[in-house]
């Protein structure tokens, strides 16, 4: 291992000595006259048409977002904004090909016109990407480090000072453009509106084990949506009322919990496992205490966007409008999802459980911070996989290894919907959410998703 | 680690526990040499893990016998507790199986004891558990037996010629779950009754338990009658009289960081709403941090840690006390140091990312281990807090010879028989430590030390307390050895003489009842007391009677309203100011009334007073429609001088914006008949503070003044207050309406013997206000003046009277006392800042005080995030934020900048003397009238030597600063000059959230508490 880096280091260093030889040649050459093998170095151009670019850009945030520790919903704001501003930016870059947001999108405004010929679109937009992504992030350096290594290596590749300053600088100001409106979101009002106050009767929702955290994101409803009129536009039916004698609907529901969400079944407690995507799980050993950190389940629908627009050999551009479709999907399905959770207030079946049937019983998922009904990941999930079979088609077979790296298999879907629904159902054998929350979280998200598919249209006809 | 003499030859030898190694014994050959006798003495030499042991003679034979505890029967551990007997000639036996002791478990330490008090030592193991904090569950739990884990208790049968331990847990009384996590154990006589009683103190969730021996072989476990609240994590445990009282008190140990960076990065209490889920779930309340319960020998104690300032010494284990200087008063020592330290926050959040569930059990355990070599070391020096009486401790470290180090078990002994304790303490990973004491060089102070021995017919003389006369002084401590953490001490008993030269008598009360008195013993010297044969004088027993004040009829529902939910950076509520009493004789039969008004949805009640004393409730007014008011305030007077008593409310509550309906004050006119009628006005709606009235113009009508508590959802900042002058029709006009604090209290009186009342105002992050009255309506704010420039205090109450007898009106202001988290003086204030940091239209009160000489923010890096989300980015790691040490360096704002800034500058309650002229002279009140808050004060000066009641305690701070719990109320008294005589506890039961004390009858006061029953009592005047 250490032999193999050293070489590696000593062929860079090389590269980087032949690199400094070929320029000072050209330089001595080039008043005098233009030998051929000192041609422009375009290698850049290609690189910069190249949407690894841009998944590379993804990547790097969903790697912030997991280290910094963003709940599921403020995740979903966090990929958001940063992808509006790209393809804003695509947008401007293939009018004959992509519509405008303005009018399609809550509040949003055009951004301004590129005026300098050098810029380079693609570039602008990664660059818009990862400024505001900055923002919404709090480990600023890890994309700042990101940025530079890019630049560099682009620059290396040939990209003159001059397309990189004139992108930068039209990056910056479709940032600058994004984040007022952004700003204006509501996201900073409600970090001080008031925390959920525990409510007795059985019914309501507590804080659960082991760490007994407040309910996350209150008013999150408060957000302003995208393309939905309000966070209440598709309001999901009533949860099943409360009743714990023998026999009643909630009670058979709970039971169902109870029976099938502790992983005792292998194929189901790899489902749910797969589909955890809990980006704080906490581990108490004594006094000693481990958190361990996973990616969103909106995060999972960004490896899965990767793969497919990855799959389709989708172009930069292309890439970039699957992401903003997803994106946008996933942040109004977790509006109106949290919109319900807080309304009806539902109890987690582990609370009930341990307080009415076996105090000992662990579900085999660790039970998230907020109420359980309707459950997120089947409201998100069919959202966001509408949004892909629209773009991709609706057998669009894949392997998803989003969560290789998270130390999880490869499942094999048959099309995005089946994904969805396998990430829905994975709520009941993870022991986190009664069958009610996933039959009608995957109606809403399937509302959600066709709303979002009506009414936002980016690909021209 | 135990010491104890195992030859008899005056010499304590050396038992020491060793986790992955084999265990010690070290024979003690004088002069501090030690001699290695393990392998001859027949100690067994293994690598078993040992934990706690203990030197005790079991089967009294006189020789002591060593017990060892063993953590064993879990994984890979196999082994069982040891008991070694003393054959003699320093060779031991092991014969833990024959005595019934062979415990295998995750034992922790044993206790020996004579529970029965039949001479023979009883033991209760103690054992822990590796249960995980996963789910709280129910502290109903702790009835589930668990092999491994539960505590046991086993009764020596020797007495009934028996070699041989029966294990009687069950029918015991003692709990034996795996809720249980023992790491501390000590056994003392609580309550006087000449039986033995345990504490345990408990790690994490689980309470510790205070077992109070009933006489008939069972225990009771009284915690939460006894004790208000105790540390979390408790760890180690010592028990002892800290001073002088004669009633022993309680020192235990948590792991709460003194240095400040380090504070600022470790995990502390629990949020609010963990500690409310705590509560739900059955569990009292706990604080990460020591405390020091003080007995008030009425079986209630007063934890005074925070008072004492010996509430944070880290990761502590041993908890020694003992006369280390031989002053005559009892020090304490504190063995801390963590060779991990795994509550490290930045460690929890960003360097422990691993998904075990990933790997097999192997790769699980390797990656634990290189979890475990990630974590943080602290190597902390011992600490010495020595006593310098009347409740004051001095910090002592290096410059009493400690180094740093990871120490653990600990114990203390004249090793080397000059006098003072010397002591012995195990350390992890390196060589254990023997401090010798070195004291006596530098001191003259004189000893005495005892031996204590039994007879024939009671042999063993371990429980036993010895009462030394001196000086004009008593001193008082029990025969044991189990103390600390893990270990068994000396069994000679050490006294302290300072310069007291001669000892008057001793008084042993040995357990069988029998009382011995011995004279003519020497000074400097060890003196054995062996128990005399006779019976006489031999006392029963029995429980004590303390007298207790009577529940009143009624009693405060408080609604249900966390204000920390909205002001995530608030230190304290301000929902929960009531119930109010008004006595007043509202119906005109002669007899005062009271009034009494409630939180929101409790309607107010008048009880209408009878010839007979008693009270009924009034069933001409019907309070029903006030339900939705919260009553903070309220005052009886004659409004339009028609000759009864009318009644202006104010409300409150915190619950919502200023001018919501719930907020309006009500005036009710009486009809004559006792009949009050609601004034169809509109008086003003805010979140009242406080009401007086007084005729400051002279005019025969009474005029207001209208104190407001806060602007809601604005912590910090000054409401309006009015002053309103009476129009002589039951109407008012606003002479002043000024912003001058979050007011709690006011009063008027002439401070200037001017013939015009002037107005005292008191309140939260302000001074002891006074507005002289110019006459004219005209108003002047002359606190610097009159000397109180730095009283700015959590002022809760004022109350004037000639306290000195010198004609001049004196100030008296409830304060918060000095037993509270955060300190305040003059040069190092504490700060409040408020400022719209974030911009988004809500006000941020951001609170910074000085933490051991550095300035700290108070509310936790989480809370501040919530706030004000964007310091996340600046603050990113928990090491960073560590680093704060002012506003500027948390915002990047200068302090002139920020919109208003207030301070704390005084905690204690004093008494401010009125010299005649304008500089008052600020006295404090007695040391143990600033163990809590002074919530109301009542002033008898019925006669020349006036006297001081008052009601305390405040229980609705936020967790991190925590309950101010320790005296419900007290009564000072003065001598006629003003200075302080004497104190008494109210007979109030401890730990009650008091709001009011009223006098409703000659010697008779009532006291009204939040959500709680009132309470009456009475004060004979002697």
């Amino acid at each position: 291992m250490i032999l193999k880096l050293f070489f590696n280091t000593k062929a860079f260093f090389l590269r980087r000595k032949e690199l400094k030889n070929l320029l000072f040649v050209c330089l001595m050459a080039g008043s005098v006259i233009t030998f051929n093998s000192c041609k422009e170095n375009n290698a850049y151009k290609e690189k910069l048409q190249n949407p690894e670019l841009f998944q590379n850009s993804m990547k790097k945030l969903t790697d912030v977002i997991v280290y910094d520790i963003f709940s599921p919903p403020v995740a979903s704001r966090v990929y958001m904004y940063p992808t509006i501003a790209s393809y804003a930016i695509m947008q401007k870059a293939h009018p004959e090909k992509y519509n405008s947001l303005e009018g399609q999108i809550n509040e949003y405004t055009n951004i301004p016109d590129p005026t300098d010929e050098n810029i380079n679109m693609n570039l602008a937009a990664i660059h818009a990407f990862l400024t505001i992504s900055r923002q919404l992030i709090f480990s600023e350096e890890k994309i700042n480090e990101f940025q530079d290594k890019t630049y560099a290596e682009l620059q290396e590749a040939g990209l003159p000072d001059n397309i990189l300053e004139a992108s930068k600088k039209y990056g910056d100001l479709v940032a600058q453009h994004i984040s007022k409106w952004a700003d204006t979101d509501m996201y900073k009002q409600t970090r001080t509106y008031p925390k959920y106050t525990i409510l007795d009767e059985p019914q309501y929702w507590k804080p659960t084990p082991p760490d007994y955290m407040d309910g996350i994101e209150p008013s999150w409803s408060k957000i302003r949506t995208l393309v939905l009129d309000s966070a209440g536009q598709f309001p999901p039916k009533p949860p099943l009322s409360y009743d714990l004698t023998e026999g009643s609907p909630f009670r058979t529901q709970l039971m169902q919990v109870y029976n099938e969400g502790t992983g005792t079944d292998q194929n189901k407690r790899d489902i749910a496992s797969f589909w955890d995507c809990n980006p704080y799980v906490s581990h108490h050993v004594g006094h000693a205490m481990f958190a361990t950190k996973k990616i969103t389940p909106g995060g999972h629908w960004m490896g899965i966007t990767a793969i497919a627009s990855k799959k389709s050999k989708s172009t930069f551009d292309e890439t970039v409008n699957a992401y903003a479709n997803v994106t946008t999907s996933l942040f109004d399905a977790f509006i109106s999802c949290w919109d319900e959770k807080w309304r009806s207030l539902l109890v987690r079946p582990e609370t009930v459980i341990n307080a009415n049937i076996d105090e000992e019983w662990i579900p085999l998922l660790q039970t998230p911070p907020f109420p359980e009904y309707t459950s997120g990941h089947s409201v998100i999930s069919r959202a966001a996989a509408v949004a892909l079979t629209r773009l991709y088609g609706d057998n669009f077979a894949f392997d998803d290894t989003t969560e290789v790296e998270y130390g999880l298999p490869v499942r094999s879907f048959t099309s995005f919907i089946h994904a969805s629904e396998e990430a829905a159902i994975s709520r009941l054998y993870g022991g986190i959410h009664y069958m009610m929350a996933i039959e009608e979280g995957v109606k809403q998200g399937e509302e959600v998703g066709q709303h979002i598919s009506k009414n936002l249209v980016t690909l021209k006809k | 680690m135990a010491i104890g003499d195992i030859n008899n030859d005056g010499l304590d030898d050396i038992y020491f526990t060793a986790n992955q190694t084999p265990d010690k014994l070290f024979l003690n050959q004088g002069g501090l040499k030690f001699k290695d006798i393990t392998k001859e003495s027949g100690i067994i030499i293994d690598s078993t893990w040992s934990s706690g042991v203990t030197m005790e003679d079991v089967n009294n034979d006189g020789l002591l016998d060593i017990y060892v505890s063993k953590v064993s029967n879990y994984k890979t551990f196999k082994a069982t507790n040891l008991l070694y007997i003393n054959k003699g000639n320093n060779v031991f036996e092991e014969s833990a199986e024959a005595y019934g002791l062979n415990f295998s478990g995750l034992a922790t330490q044993a206790a020996f004891f004579d529970y029965d008090n039949d001479g023979d030592m009883d033991v209760y193991l103690l054992n822990h558990s590796v249960h995980t904090p996963r789910s709280y569950g129910s502290s109903q739990r702790r009835q589930i037996k668990d092999s491994i884990a539960g505590d046991k208790f086993y009764e020596n049968k020797l007495n009934e010629g028996i070699s041989k331990f029966v294990d009687v847990t069950e029918g015991s009384g003692i709990f034996s779950s795996a809720l249980g996590y023992g790491l501390a154990i000590t056994t003392a006589d609580i309550n006087n009754d000449g039986f033995i009683d345990i504490y345990i103190g408990n790690d994490f969730h689980e309470n510790d338990y205070l077992y109070i021996n009933q006489g008939n072989k069972t225990f009771k476990e009284s915690i939460s009658s006894y004790i208000s609240h105790t540390s979390r994590f408790t760890m180690g445990v010592d028990i002892a009289d800290l001073n002088n009282d004669q009633y022993v008190d309680i020192f235990s140990l948590d792991m709460m960081p003194f240095n400040h960076d380090i504070f600022l990065k470790s995990g502390g209490e629990d949020t609010d709403k963990i500690a409310q889920i705590k509560k739900d779930y059955g569990f009292e309340t706990q604080y990460a941090r020591n405390t020091f319960q003080l007995n008030r020998g009425n079986n209630s104690f007063a934890e005074i840690a925070l008072m004492t300032e010996t509430y944070a010494t880290d990761w502590s284990w041993s908890s020694l006390i003992q006369d280390f200087d031989n002053d005559g008063l009892n020090d304490i020592y504190i063995t801390n140091g963590i060779l991990k330290r795994s509550n490290d926050l930045d460690y929890i959040n960003y360097l422990s990312n691993v998904d075990f569930s990933k790997y097999n059990q192997s790769q699980q355990n390797e990656l634990e281990l290189k979890l475990i070599e990630k974590m943080p070391t602290i190597k902390l020096s011992n600490i010495i807090y020595k006593n310098l009486g009347d409740l004051k401790f001095e910090k002592l470290t290096e410059n009493a010879g400690q180094s740093p180090s990871y120490s653990n078990g600990a114990a203390y002994s004249d090793l080397d028989n000059d006098g003072d304790l010397d002591l012995v303490v195990n350390t992890i990973n390196e060589p254990a430590l023997l401090l010798e004491n070195k004291s006596g060089d530098t001191s003259k102070n004189n000893f005495v030390a005892f031996s204590l021995q039994g007879n024939n017919d009671f042999k063993n003389a371990t429980g036993s307390k010895i009462k030394l006369f001196a000086g004009g002084k008593e001193f008082y401590k029990e025969l044991m050895v189990t103390k600390g953490f893990q270990s068994s001490s000396s069994h000679k008993i050490n006294f302290g003489l300072g310069n007291i030269q001669k000892i008057d008598s001793v008084t042993i009360n040995w357990l069988d009842g029998t009382v011995q008195t011995v004279k003519n013993n020497t000074i400097n010297a060890l003196n054995t007391i062996k128990k005399e044969t006779s019976t006489k004088d031999k006392r029963i027993f029995k429980e004590t009677k303390f007298a207790i004040a009577d529940p009143f009829m009624y009693t405060h529902i408080e609604n249900t309203f966390l204000d920390y939910e909205r002001e995530y950076l608030m230190p304290e509520k301000l929902s929960t100011e009531g119930p109010v009493g008004v006595p007043a004789d509202f119906n005109g039969d002669g007899l005062e009334d009271i009034y009494i008004g409630g939180a929101k949805n409790q309607a107010p009640i008048l009880y209408l007073k009878q010839q007979d004393g008693t009270y009924i409730e009034d069933s001409k007014n019907n309070f029903k429609q006030e339900i939705p008011y919260e009553d903070v305030d309220a005052i009886a007077f004659d409004v339009e001088n028609d000759g009864d008593m009318d009644l202006y409310i104010m409300s409150g509550g915190n619950e919502w914006a200023e001018q919501d309906a719930s907020y309006e004050d009500r005036l009710y006119i009486n009809d004559g008949n006792g009949k009050l009628n609601r004034l169809p006005a509109t008086l003003i709606k805010t979140n009242g503070g406080s009401i007086s009235t007084g005729d400051y113009n002279n005019d025969g009508y009474k005029d207001l003044f209208i104190g407001n508590r806060s602007v809601p959802g604005g912590y910090g900042l000054s409401p309006f207050s009015y002053i309103l002058k009476s129009n002589q029709k039951g109407s008012f006009s606003i002479v002043e309406k000024i912003r001058i604090g979050m007011i709690t209290d006011s009063h008027w009186a002439d401070l200037n013997n001017d013939k015009l009342l002037d107005l005292i105002l008191v309140g939260d992050w302000m001074p002891i206000t006074i507005l002289i009255n110019k006459g004219n309506d005209k108003f002047e704010n002359q606190t610097k003046a009159y000397g109180l420039a730095d009283s700015f205090g959590m002022w809760n109450t004022v109350s004037v009277a000639d306290i000195d007898n010198n004609g001049q009106l004196d100030i008296i202001g409830g304060n918060v006392g000095l037993n509270f988290k955060m300190k305040a003086t003059v040069e190092n204030p504490i700060k409040l800042y408020i400022d719209d940091f974030d911009k988004n239209g809500q006000p941020d009160p951001i609170i910074f005080y000085n933490f051991f000489g550095h300035n700290v923010p108070f509310a936790s890096k989480d809370k501040l995030i919530q706030q004000l989300p964007y310091l996340k980015k600046n603050f990113l790691d928990y090491n960073n934020f560590s680093k704060i040490n002012s506003i500027t360096y948390l915002t990047g704002k200068e302090e002139k900048d920020i919109m208003e800034i207030k301070k704390i500058t005084e905690l204690r309650s004093m008494i401010y003397f009125n010299p005649g002229t304008t500089n008052f002279k600020a006295v404090a009140l007695p040391i143990e009238a600033q163990m809590s808050s002074i919530e109301d004060i009542y002033i008898d000066d019925n006669s020349a030597s006036k006297k001081i009641i008052f009601v305390g305690n405040y229980l609705d701070y936020t967790v991190e600063l925590g309950n101010s719990d320790a005296n419900s109320g007290g009564i000072i008294n003065f001598d006629t000059t003003g200075n302080f005589k004497s104190f008494n506890y109210l007979p109030l039961p401890k730990g009650l959230n008091c709001r009011q004390i009223l006098k409703i009858n000659k010697d008779k006061f009532l006291v009204l508490v939040n959500n709680d029953k009132s309470y009456t009592f009475e004060i004979t005047n002697n």
